[in-house]
């Protein structure tokens, strides 16, 4: 055995120390860093080669294969190492149980539909895929087209003054969609369907279930020889998709000056299924909207023939249906504009 | 209102038919009960008793001991009550019984004597609130000891029904007209009112009434020999139940009539009217009545009066005068039963602030035919409560009424037509049905074929039915809704129409929701703190819509801008917080409204159908032609004052603000960093480019020439700073509105220290806003 040149003493060393080093690399970036150091462009390994000069002439060939077996072996480990401390990694992830599911969620820059929006939207889309229009009429009205179109006389008690409020111009701010009917029928003469939703005002004090100013839908229908059967019919159908549930409903006498029969329509009680609780006040049912006939006399300001043209009309409640839907317990917060209620919807 | 189930069955068989049960379809019939009551239950072992003797109590001087006679054997009770006295026949509670309250009456001892035993109270028994003596039971004549659901009226059921649900049926408004829809929805026979009287003619009544349009009918009669007394029994416990305080035998007496028949009356003591002769007139201007509250009342020249010889002793319809009231020792009565005109009364009720049971009925436009009725029944009453009170004149009327002499209203329809507009068919509801129930409802039918000849009776003809839909209804509600077929309207497919400013506003509010904004509905009124605390007002004193009738001195104005009540809900933010960021320095948020302002300038909306303000003469006699009556005055009052809406823009309105440091000790001389100002602006910009871009429109550009100013600062500018507030210009070169930051003299009175940029634009002008056209990238 002939004596082994330094070199070769001291790059079967550098092996050791390498894979001592690699074995020791307790991180991915640790390992990228010995990486870089033993075999980048500016490594150690690399740097062996700039020895050749100083190496005897006919040990060169063997200096130069003992360090590219070095790089190759270092590189080896390496990959080795990295697998490893990746297994250990992505099962250190799986196991880990660290995140608090209860803590609180990082803010995100969302804006809200304001509920009423987002309810009157449903009701739209509902009708119009019924083929109902959906129209909008202005909410300083004439004295005209909300009562005398709609068959209240001047005597009428909802004309007085506690229940409108009067603009100095001698006009009104309409105290009910109904303005819109006849508007309507001039509009688009008959047969039509239309949907009018919009802001309403009532001349009266305010609380919990009371405001000067809320949100209705009107309905109409006008067509031939509209009936009963035909409201009920209607009513259930639009009353279920707007509830979004199979609803149970009933007609009872109510008086509209501009209905002929006039009625107030009941759905079933949903939290007792009619066996009567206190969210229905026991009765079983709950009373939802005022419908009925169109009266003749409206379908005569409309320009309309009462002889060949009847209709259906409704008043839905858009902000009772909003608290309806999202148990909200006060309608002076639809219109309050408080951010820390608006930011839930 | 009230209805006695009990007394409701003197009128009508109700055998058989439990009342809790028959409340829904009492509901669906005819009107909404809210609540159904029971009264009077629970007191079968309560006894009669009859006051044998009194004396002191001997260690209590506000008790005494009371002898009772329970028929065959006497007990002494001690007894608390300060009108015992020997003779009254009071109800006796026997020692271990329950009242309906839950207490038990003890076989104990009061302040050491025994006491085996009670006097009730009408509280004790749970038949009402009185509790200031014992329950007299006059006018109760079996004997004592018999138990008291024997002796008296008691064990009745209330329908409390929903006023509301029959101001339109002035029939519903007395027990007979609500007995009579009960007889129909159980087919039976109403029975008719005992109203024979024997009448006198020693003391003639006249009566003049100078006004007949406000006193359709007026009857009155005169009764002497009449003592004050209690009422008996039986009628001061109804009035109890029917909410009503039951004050003496006479008041009663027209109390209970009134609730009986819908008419109400009034008793004057016969002493205090000079003359015998009653005028009916307008009040002269100036002229004044005390009434019975007594009330000096100023009377105006549309009010009705009562007057004798020499002037007004009665408010019509609504309160008699304090002079001709009943008192004590009132002997003799002149009784009025009359009808007055639905609209003077309720004029001159509002005004004066004296809403009654009487003028509330009166109100509802009565039936002139029920004031005979109703004077018959308080006579009748009146002589059966006191034999020996005498009529001692004629019936008087206001002249020759009789109900024929009124033109009967006749509705001319078909059977085929009522029940078309139901929806049913002959099969289901027959020609004999349709004739029997509204001949049941008391309408008389003539038939021919299927021609029908419907005359409506008086009671049901002063405003409640008119037409054939009318008796669509009566036969609907009968015949049961429930019991129509539903069916699906045969309609015409065709695509609706949505007009395309609404199609934008909601393309406009999902945009800006998703760009981070949250949506504001709000008052269209100004809200005058929020202007007068932040130095808002119109420039040049441009005018804004005025309320006539405010609900609140806040509340006088509508809106001409958004932003004011925009701004001030973004204000309210930075102090509450918004959507669980707390309230603190460097709480930005943005908020945004799609709604109408107001601007006091000629519409091209005129308020009226077209044919109203273009018509021809021709088109406008058609487009009249079927119309009558108040309908057909309406129309022509409208039309000769026509006056066009004022412009009713819908506006987009936009804020972002953001809350300052500081201002802590109270100071809010706190100046935004110009960066933040900046960074408000950008957020703006950022939010309308993006809205742009969503509705695929030409891009807005901002032009530095200052915002119109739409509202006014303290110093004459624009609340909106005009040297960082520009102009929103179109790609067509049209102002459509502004982007600015606060005027900072605005900006300092904001609540908290905070810096604002606003935007407002016309929902209209950007829909004129172009589509963009696409390009290569
Ligand atoms: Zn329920």
């Amino acid at each position: 055995m002939s004596e082994l040149p330094d070199w070769q003493i001291e790059i079967d060393a550098g092996a050791g120390r390498w894979q001592a080093e690699v074995n020791a690399a307790e991180s991915l970036e640790a390992l990228r860093s010995l990486e870089v150091q033993a075999l980048g462009k500016q490594g150690e390994i690399p740097a062996l080669m700039k020895r050749i000069p100083q190496i005897l002439p006919q040990d060169r060939k063997g200096f130069g294969q003992a360090v590219n077996a070095l790089q190759a072996t270092v590189a080896a480990a390496i990959e080795v190492r990295r697998q490893a401390l990746v297994e250990t990694l992505i099962a250190a992830e799986l196991n880990d149980t660290s995140f608090d599911p209860t803590q609180a969620a990082l803010p995100l820059r969302v804006g809200h539909p304001h509920p009423l929006s987002t309810v009157q939207a449903d009701i739209e889309a509902i009708f119009t895929s019924m083929g109902f229009h959906v129209l909008d009429y202005p909410e300083i009205e004439s004295e005209f087209d909300n009562f005398e179109a709609l068959n209240i006389p001047g005597w009428h008690p909802a004309r007085e003054m506690q229940d409108t409020f009067w603009l100095e111009s001698g006009h009104l701010l309409r105290t009910h969609t109904s303005s819109g009917q006849v508007r309507a029928m001039h509009e688009f003469k008959a047969p039509f369907r239309a949907i009018f939703p919009g802001k309403v005002f009532r001349y009266e004090s305010t609380d919990a279930s009371h405001e000067h100013t809320f949100h209705q839908v009107e309905g109409l229908m006008i067509d031939r020889k509209v009936t009963v059967g035909h409201l009920l019919d209607s009513m259930r159908t639009l009353l279920s998709a707007i509830l979004q549930r199979e609803v149970e409903i009933r007609l009872r006498p109510g008086y509209f000056p501009f209905v002929e029969p006039g009625f107030e329509l009941d759905i079933r009680c949903q939290v007792c299924a009619g066996a009567g609780c206190s969210a229905c006040k026991r009765r079983g049912w709950l009373e939802l909207l005022p419908c009925g006939l169109v009266h003749p006399n409206v379908l005569r300001a409309g320009g309309l023939d009462p002889d060949e043209w009847q209709g259906w009309a409704f008043g839905l409640g858009l902000s009772r249906l909003v608290m309806m839907r999202y148990g909200v317990p006060d309608v002076r917060l639809l219109m309050g504009g408080d951010l820390r209620f608006l930011s839930q919807f | 209102m009230l209805v006695s189930w009990r007394w409701l069955s003197q009128f009508v068989d109700t055998q058989g038919v439990d009342p809790l049960q028959f409340a829904e379809k009492f509901t669906t019939t005819v009107a909404e009960i809210d609540d159904v009551v029971q009264w009077g239950f629970g007191l079968r072992d309560v006894l009669v008793a009859d006051v044998l003797a009194m004396a002191p109590h001997p260690n209590a001087d506000k008790l005494r001991l009371a002898t009772v006679d329970l028929g065959g054997r006497t007990v002494q009770v001690v007894c608390g009550a300060p009108d015992l006295r020997v003779g009254l026949r009071v109800p006796f509670v026997p020692p271990g019984v329950t009242l309906p309250s839950g207490i038990t009456v003890r076989d104990g001892e009061v302040r050491g004597v025994a006491s085996p035993g009670m006097l009730a109270s009408e509280k004790d028994l749970g038949l009402s609130d009185e509790n200031a003596g014992l329950l007299s039971l006059d006018g109760c004549t079996a004997p004592a000891g018999t138990p008291l659901h024997l002796a008296i009226e008691l064990e009745d059921v209330l329908y409390d029904v929903d006023n509301k649900a029959i101001t339109h049926r002035p029939d519903l408004w007395g027990l007979y007209g609500v007995a009579r829809e009960v007889a129909a929805m159980l087919d039976k026979p109403l029975r008719p009112f005992d109203l024979e009287l024997k009448l006198g003619t020693a003391m003639p009544l006249a009566i003049r009434v100078d006004a007949p349009e406000a006193c359709p009918r007026y009857t009155c009669a005169r009764l002497t020999n009449v003592a004050v007394a209690p009422a008996p029994v039986n009628a001061r416990l109804l009035l109890r139940r029917l909410g009503t305080r039951p004050i003496s035998n006479l008041v009663d007496a027209t109390n209970l009539v009134m609730l009986e028949t819908g008419n109400p009356l009034h008793a004057f003591d016969a002493r205090s009217l000079r003359g015998n002769a009653i005028t009916v007139r307008r009040a002269h201007a100036h002229e004044t009545l005390t009434t019975l509250d007594g009330q000096l009342r100023q009377l105006q020249a549309h009010d009705c009066v009562i007057c004798d010889a020499e002037g007004p002793i009665a408010l019509a319809g609504i309160m008699g005068g304090a002079d001709s009231e009943i008192r004590p020792d009132t002997t003799e009565v002149v009784l009025e039963a009359a009808n007055f005109d639905a609209p003077t009364i309720r004029r001159t009720a509002m005004r004066l602030g004296m809403r009654s049971e009487s003028s509330a009925r009166f109100e509802k436009a009565l039936d002139p035919v029920m004031a005979e009725v109703a004077a018959r029944r308080f006579l009748k009453l009146c002589q059966a409560w006191q034999p020996q009170a005498q009529i001692v004149s004629q019936l008087a009327d206001m002249g020759p009424f009789t109900a024929e002499a009124k033109p009967l209203s006749i509705i001319r329809t078909t059977g085929t037509y009522l029940r078309e507009r139901l929806g049913v068919t002959v099969a289901e509801l027959s020609d004999a049905w349709l004739d029997a129930c509204l001949t049941q409802l008391e309408f008389a039918v003539a038939r021919s074929g299927d021609a029908l000849a419907v005359t409506i009776p008086s009671f049901r003809a002063t405003k409640d039915i008119k037409i054939a839909e009318d008796l669509v209804e009566e036969l609907g509600r009968h015949y049961g809704y429930d019991n129509i077929r539903s069916e699906a309207p045969k309609v015409a497919a065709r695509p609706p129409h949505t007009p395309p400013l609404k199609l934008l506003e909601r393309q406009v509010r999902n945009t800006l929701v998703h760009a981070g904004l949250t949506e504001q509905v709000l008052y269209g009124f100004d809200d005058e703190d929020t202007r007068k605390r932040l130095l808002l007002s119109e420039p040049d004193g441009a005018p804004r819509v005025a309320v006539r009738n405010p609900i609140s001195s806040q509340h006088t104005h509508m809106r001409r801008n958004l932003l004011p009540n925009l701004l001030a809900v973004a204000e309210k933010g930075l102090v509450q917080g918004d959507d669980g960021q707390p309230a603190r320095k460097g709480l930005n948020i943005g908020v945004f409204e799609i709604g109408r302002v107001f601007v006091p300038e000629k519409s091209d909306d005129p308020g009226l159908p077209p044919v109203l303000v273009n018509g021809t003469e021709a088109e406008v006699a058609a487009y009249t032609a079927g119309m009558e009556g108040e309908m057909l005055r309406g129309v022509l009052d409208a039309r000769a004052g026509t006056k066009p809406l004022p412009l009713q823009p819908i506006r987009l309105g936009l804020v972002f603000a953001e809350r300052l440091g500081g201002g802590a000790e109270g100071s809010k001389l706190v100046f935004p960093a110009p960066e933040v100002t900046h960074r408000l602006l950008q957020q703006m910009i950022a939010a309308l480019s993006h809205l742009m871009k969503w509705l695929g429109r030409d891009a807005l550009t901002l032009q530095a020439t200052g915002p119109e100013a739409s509202l006014g600062a303290p110093d004459g500018q624009p609340s909106w700073r005009s040297k960082l507030g520009f102009d929103l210009v179109t790609s067509t070169g049209e102002t459509i509105g502004f982007v600015a930051a606060l005027h900072p003299r605005v900006r300092i009175e904001l609540d908290q220290p905070a810096q604002a940029v606003v935007a407002e634009l016309d929902l209209r002008a950007l829909e004129r806003v172009p589509l963009f056209k696409r390009v290569n990238p």
